[in-house]
């Protein structure tokens, strides 16, 4: 199915323009890596203040506020962006395991990243929260998921397609 | 010694020769390199956006910049550091990538805009409402970072 798929993408127009503009991928890049700048740098603000590393004086709930909207905004683009990058290459991408591995990781990324906002939210409205061990740990597997993220884009490049993939 | 014979040296190490050669430490070293990167934009667009009087404007420049700027030295170490170990794996070529040395001109202007930030702009830090000299610094920082980083991409499709 996915042989089919990118065998249709790669006669579609927008594929064609992507190959063709030497300027065009190099571009697309460039902003799923300041969109990566944002998200990975909001998420790691978020923890480095859970585990009471950075800007401590800030209420906890100022600080979700504050990175939380600008971190959806970028996963948005990295997910645009993504799919424009699939588009330019249809053959790479989507037959590497290590690619599927990624999208699982930004869903478990996402998770934690809403999971950590509910137990703020939570303990603003008084209800029962987690201990600051709790917090703590989900921000540490919260960082770690997102550094996963990054290393599973990178290694996009340097694998092989699976058996009975195009290249 | 001319340049390229250092570089030659540089290329014929075992250091070198291990980067070049490995299945693993080339690419381990770039994902390090974009954590440290996206950390360094990260926190200089914390800054540079205060000063632009985007956000943040209620808290005074100073104190965000004491905040997140120790993020961006720590960030920048890493990405130094990282960024050797990529230029091992093939340091002739590097040197001689006209884009690479455009990105070290790059990183050499955000260090002059820095210091011109540090030595003009600083007497104004406490205040609350950033100055023209604030905002064009803000700016050119964020200029300069975005092209650093496209920079760094394109040499990827360069080699």
């Amino acid at each position: 199915m996915l042989n089919h798929f990118s065998a249709w993408l790669t006669n579609t127009p927008l594929t064609v323009f992507l190959e063709n503009a030497a300027w065009a991928v190099p571009l697309i890049q460039t902003l799923h890596i300041l969109m990566i700048a944002v998200v990975f740098g909001g998420a790691a603000f978020i923890n480095l203040r859970i585990l009471g590393l950075l800007d401590t004086e800030q209420p906890l709930p100022n600080v979700f506020s504050r990175f939380l909207p600008p971190l959806t905004v970028g996963v948005v683009v990295l997910a645009v962006t993504g799919v424009l990058l699939i588009a330019s290459e249809p053959n790479r991408a989507i037959f590497r395991v290590v690619f599927w591995v990624k999208m699982g990781l930004v869903v478990a990324a996402l998770l934690a990243t809403w999971g950590q906002r509910r137990w703020v939210a939570a303990g603003l409205a008084g209800a029962a929260k987690p201990s600051a061990l709790a917090y703590r740990l989900l921000a540490v597997v919260s960082v770690g998921l997102w550094v996963s993220v990054i290393f599973a884009g990178r290694w996009i490049g340097y694998v092989s397609g699976w058996p009975g993939s195009p290249t | 010694m001319s340049w390229n014979d250092v570089l030659a040296a540089i290329e014929a190490t075992p250091a070198s020769r291990a980067v070049a050669e490995s299945d693993w430490i080339f690419p381990t070293a770039e994902s390090l390199h974009v954590i440290a990167i996206t950390l360094v934009v990260g926190s200089i667009l914390v800054v540079d956006l205060r000063l632009l009087g985007l956000a943040w404007r209620a808290r005074p420049t100073r104190d965000l910049e004491v905040q997140f700027l120790p993020v961006t030295w720590l960030a920048f170490a890493g990405a130094a550091l990282t960024g050797s170990v990529l230029f091992l794996a093939k340091p002739v070529s590097y040197a001689h990538n006209p884009l690479f040395i455009a990105k070290l001109a790059m990183l050499a202007l955000a260090a002059v805009n820095m210091v011109a930030f540090h030595w003009l702009v600083a007497p104004a830090k406490g205040r609350t409402d950033p100055s023209s000299a604030a905002k064009v610094s803000g700016l050119v920082s964020l200029g300069i970072w975005i092209g650093v980083v496209a920079l760094g991409r394109w040499i990827g499709f360069t080699l």
